[in-house]
C-alpha cells in the first residue's frame, strides 16, 4: 500500500451515496501507508531521502530554538514578562519533572529535560495541521531519542557507581533474601536493559501514530460521506453522517492536544526516572 | 458450512483483547495511587515517582500488543 491510499478517498465521485451516472465505490480507508509519504529527493544511501518527516523534524528543532534563545535573550536579575514566562516554563520541569524523581541532585539535567520536552512537543504539535504528520509517528525519531537516554542512563550510572556496580544494582536490588534472586535477577535485567528502553521510544510512537490514524479515518470519512450530487433527500442524509464524522473529528483534535501535551511530559517524566536509577544506588 | 467467516487479519481484535489488562492496571495503578495521595499528601513526591514506574511496566504490555498486531 503506497501513500496514495490517503488521496483515494477524497478523489471526486467517489461518495457513499452516488449520484445519477456516476459509478459507486468502495471507502478505502486511511491505512499505514499514509505514514510513509513519497520523499521528495530519494535514492541517497541508508535513508529515506528527503521527504515530509525531515522538513517537520527541521522546523520543529528550529522553533524551539529559536523559541528557547528568545526565552533568554538579555537575561535579568529581575525577570521581565518575556523571561518571566520562560523562567515559567523551566521551573515547571524543575517541580514536576525532575525534582520528584531525581531530587536536588538532578537539576543538572534541568536543560536536557527542557529541550527534550520542548522538541517532543514540536515534534508531536506538527500533527495537529491538516495533511501533515506528527514527527514523532515514524519509529525512528522516538527511538532515537530513547537510545540516547538509555546511553546517558548507562554513562551517568557507570560513572556514578563504577561499571560492574550500577549492573549490580540494577539487576540485584539489595535487601532481599538470596533465593529471591533467582526470579528477580532475569526479570529486572530484561526490564532494565531491553523492555524500558523499547517502550520508551515505542510508548511515544504508539500514541502518535494511532492518534494521527484515528484523524483521518474521521476526515476522509467525513469526506466519503458527503455525497451532494445524490438525491435530496440522500444528499441530505450523507450532509447529517459527515456532520457527525466532523464533530468527532473536532472532539478527537482536542483530545489529540491533550495527548500530545501528556506524551512529552511522560517521556520527559520517565527519562529522569530512569537517570535517577543511575544517581543513586537503590531505593 | 461457515457460521462466521473472518476475512483477513484478526490483529486488531487480538490487540483489542490484550488492551483490557492494561487498562485494568493502568486503572488500579492510578486508582491506588490517588487513594494512597489522599490519605498521605506529604509523601506524595515518591509515591508519584512509583505510580509512574508502575504505568510504565504495565502499559509496556499494551504497547507490545499493539507492535504485535502489526508485525505479525
Amino acid at each position: 500500500m503506497s501513500a496514495d491510499a490517503r488521496f483515494l478517498a477524497a478523489e471526486p465521485g467517489c461518495h457513499l451515496f452516488p449520484g445519477e451516472g456516476e459509478a459507486g465505490c468502495g471507502f478505502e480507508a486511511p491505512s499505514v501507508g499514509m505514514f510513509s509519504p513519497e520523499p521528495w529527493l530519494g535514492g541517497i544511501p541508508g535513508s529515506d531521502g528527503i521527504d515530509l518527516y525531515l522538513v517537520l523534524l527541521l522546523v520543529a528543532l528550529g522553533a524551539s530554538l529559536l523559541l528557547w534563545s528568545w526565552f533568554s535573550k538579555k537575561l535579568n536579575l529581575v525577570p521581565g514578562r518575556r523571561q518571566g514566562v520562560g523562567e515559567m516554563f523551566v521551573l515547571f520541569i524543575r517541580d514536576q519533572i525532575t525534582r520528584p524523581t531525581m531530587g536536588a541532585k538532578g537539576d543538572k539535567f534541568i536543560p536536557l529535560m527542557t529541550a527534550i520536552f520542548t522538541l517532543i512537543l514540536f515534534m508531536n504539535v506538527s500533527g495537529l495541521i491538516p495533511g501533515m504528520l506528527p514527527v514523532n509517528s515514524d519509529l525512528s525519531f522516538p527511538a532515537m531519542f530513547a537510545l540516547f537516554i538509555f546511553v546517558l542512563t548507562l554513562v551517568v550510572g557507570m560513572r556514578q557507581q563504577g561499571g560492574w556496580g550500577y549492573i549490580r544494582n540494577q539487576i540485584f536490588p539489595p535487601g532481599m533474601p538470596k533465593p529471591i534472586y533467582i526470579l528477580v535477577t532475569p526479570i529486572e535485567a530484561l526490564s532494565v536493559f531491553l523492555i524500558r528502553p523499547l517502550t520508551h521510544a515505542l510508548r511515544l510512537f504508539a500514541t502518535m501514530f494511532a492518534g494521527s490514524l484515528l484523524l483521518a479515518v474521521f476526515a476522509y470519512g467525513g469526506w466519503y460521506m458527503l455525497s451532494l450530487g445524490a438525491e435530496p433527500a440522500l444528499a441530505g442524509l450523507s450532509v447529517l453522517f459527515s456532520g457527525a464524522a466532523l464533530i468527532g473529528y473536532l472532539l478527537f483534535f482536542l483530545f489529540e492536544i491533550l495527548i500530545m501535551l501528556v506524551q512529552a511530559f511522560i517521556f520527559t517524566l520517565l527519562a529522569s526516572l530512569y537517570l535517577n536509577g543511575s544517581l543513586e544506588s537503590a531505593h | 458450512m461457515d457460521i462466521a467467516a473472518i476475512e483477513g487479519s484478526i490483529n486488531s481484535v487480538g490487540y483489542g483483547i490484550s488492551v483490557i489488562g492494561a487498562g485494568i492496571g493502568v486503572g488500579l495503578v492510578f486508582g491506588m495511587g490517588m487513594q494512597a495521595i489522599a490519605r498521605q499528601p506529604e509523601a506524595r513526591g515518591p509515591l508519584q515517582t512509583n505510580i509512574f514506574l508502575g504505568f510504565a511496566l504495565i502499559e509496556a504490555l499494551a504497547i507490545l500488543g499493539f507492535v504485535l498486531a502489526f508485525a505479525i
